[in-house]
């Protein structure tokens, strides 16, 4: 075999790719061809410090955002779903969504022009009349929630947690719902959505309490992943537990083992 | 229910089950985080560019064809996600200048090579093409067979093959220049 030859067939020389008769020419070669072997012991010192380098972990902030993302383009593409859903089947009066989205707008015009007359009487009563407004707006939205949750379109249902997440404060009843639909709602997407509503109200033990019990519930690793995301994000100690037993089932998705694995850092 | 393959997961994703993107996402993040920050040398880059790449995966969901293997569907987006950001960039002198310092954590002693070497690497990878850059981190870095680096490249074995070798000498004649 000749130099060249020897040269190009250096690196499956090295990685052990070449066939047995091939590697004994090279052999033979290398025995009498001392610039060959010069190069063949170059060349395995640089592919050796490239098989030693190691991996670098990316800040927690990369799987945060991801789920950040994930989460709106999940929204996103339900209500495109919703819309086209609604645009092919007429009448459109027929979906309870528009019925009550259409009181809330027949009530708030109402109120608005109310408003206005009272104003142009008096201006101190405005701001107290906005904040009545206001409530009025946030109660709507709450039993038009209790209503679309009852809906068969899941993209309904989606639609009906998020109005819970817009809350500026959630009561016990809309925890109770959404903790329920966290744990019985039959479509995934429904779940994750009620999910990232509640931990936006995970400041009120309960809620926090009831995101740690659900994960000892939740069977779907997508579930599991987010409320193990949501938890770690608080640092939440009490779930601590619940996150160890996840790592030691047996049948745990390895994805979400890593996961949660990785939440121990931060947790411990 | 551990081993479910990538392609099965990802008809899922494109039948409308978004969610499941995630098992994807604990798959892949760190080899493709990884994979730019060889490339671009620069943490907060290469974090863009993995959150950048996932998004563009639910976005073109419907653009992977069950015929090819999500590995290489996923790395030749990421390829063309480096291409358009050195475009975009095109002054390598300030793309040397928005490298990091290189994280010490990789460069200790446990690693198994003094920092100088192991600087000294870099310096002379730094030198390679972009093209040759790409095959050496798919290969050595990565991992990836030259079957499964064909596709990702849209070259043949054989022709990776002379690619590689010419990309490895010259990274060792710079490598070994220096000393």
């Amino acid at each position: 075999m000749k130099c060249e030859e020897v040269e190009t067939k250096m690196i499956d020389y090295l990685d052990k790719n070449l066939e047995d008769s091939v590697c004994r020419e090279i052999d033979l070669h290398l025995e009498t061809c001392e610039r060959c072997l010069d190069e063949l012991r170059d060349t395995q010192k640089v592919l050796n410090f490239m098989s030693k380098d190691e991996m670098v972990k990316p800040d927690d902030s990369l799987r945060i955002n991801f789920y950040h993302m994930l989460h709106s383009q999940l929204k996103k593409s339900e209500d495109t779903h919703a819309s086209t859903i609604r645009k092919s089947s007429p009448p459109w009066y027929s979906f309870s969504g528009y019925r009550i989205a259409a009181g809330i707008a027949l009530l708030v015009c109402g109120t608005f022009i109310g408003l206005l007359i009272k104003s142009s009487l008096s201006n101190s009563y405005a701001s107290n009349e906005l904040k009545q407004l206001h409530s009025e707006v946030s109660d709507l939205k709450k039993a038009t929630m209790f209503t679309m949750l009852k809906e068969e379109s899941s993209s309904d249902r989606i639609q009906a947690v998020s109005y819970a997440g817009d809350l500026d404060n959630a009561d016990e009843n809309v925890i109770e719902v959404l903790v329920k639909t966290l744990n019985n709602d039959k479509n995934v997407n429904v779940r994750m959505a009620a999910a990232y509503a509640l931990s936006k109200f995970a400041g009120q033990r309960y809620v926090c309490d009831s995101l740690v019990k659900s994960l000892s519930l939740q069977s779907d690793p997508i579930l599991q992943v987010t409320l193990i995301n949501i938890l770690a994000e608080r640092k939440e100690k009490s779930a601590l537990r619940t996150i160890q037993e996840i790592i030691a089932n047996k049948s745990t998705l390895k994805e979400v083992r890593a996961v949660a694995e990785n939440s121990l850092r931060v947790l411990i | 229910m551990a081993d479910i393959p990538d392609e099965v997961i990802m008809q899922r994703v494109k039948d409308g089950n978004l969610a499941e993107m995630s098992v994807l996402f604990e798959r892949y993040h760190l080899r493709l985080y990884n994979f730019f920050l060889k490339l671009t040398r620069n943490r907060d880059i290469s974090q863009d560019l993995t959150q950048n790449l996932f998004y563009r995966m639910i976005k073109y969901k419907n653009s992977y064809k069950n015929e090819f293997s999500v590995k290489s569907w996923i790395y030749q987006m990421a390829r063309n996600l480096h291409i358009d950001y050195c475009k975009e960039e095109k002054r390598t002198d300030e793309l040397f200048l928005k490298t990091d310092s290189y994280p010490t954590d990789i460069t200790d002693d446990s690693s198994g090579f003094p920092e100088e070497d192991y600087e000294r690497l870099e310096h002379a990878f730094s030198a390679l093409s972009i093209e040759q850059k790409e095959i050496i981190v798919l290969s050595r870095y990565q991992g990836l067979k030259y079957e499964e680096i064909s596709p990702i490249v849209n070259q043949s074995v054989p022709a990776i093959k002379v690619a590689m070798h010419r990309a490895i000498k010259r990274l060792r004649s710079i490598y070994f220049k220096q000393i």
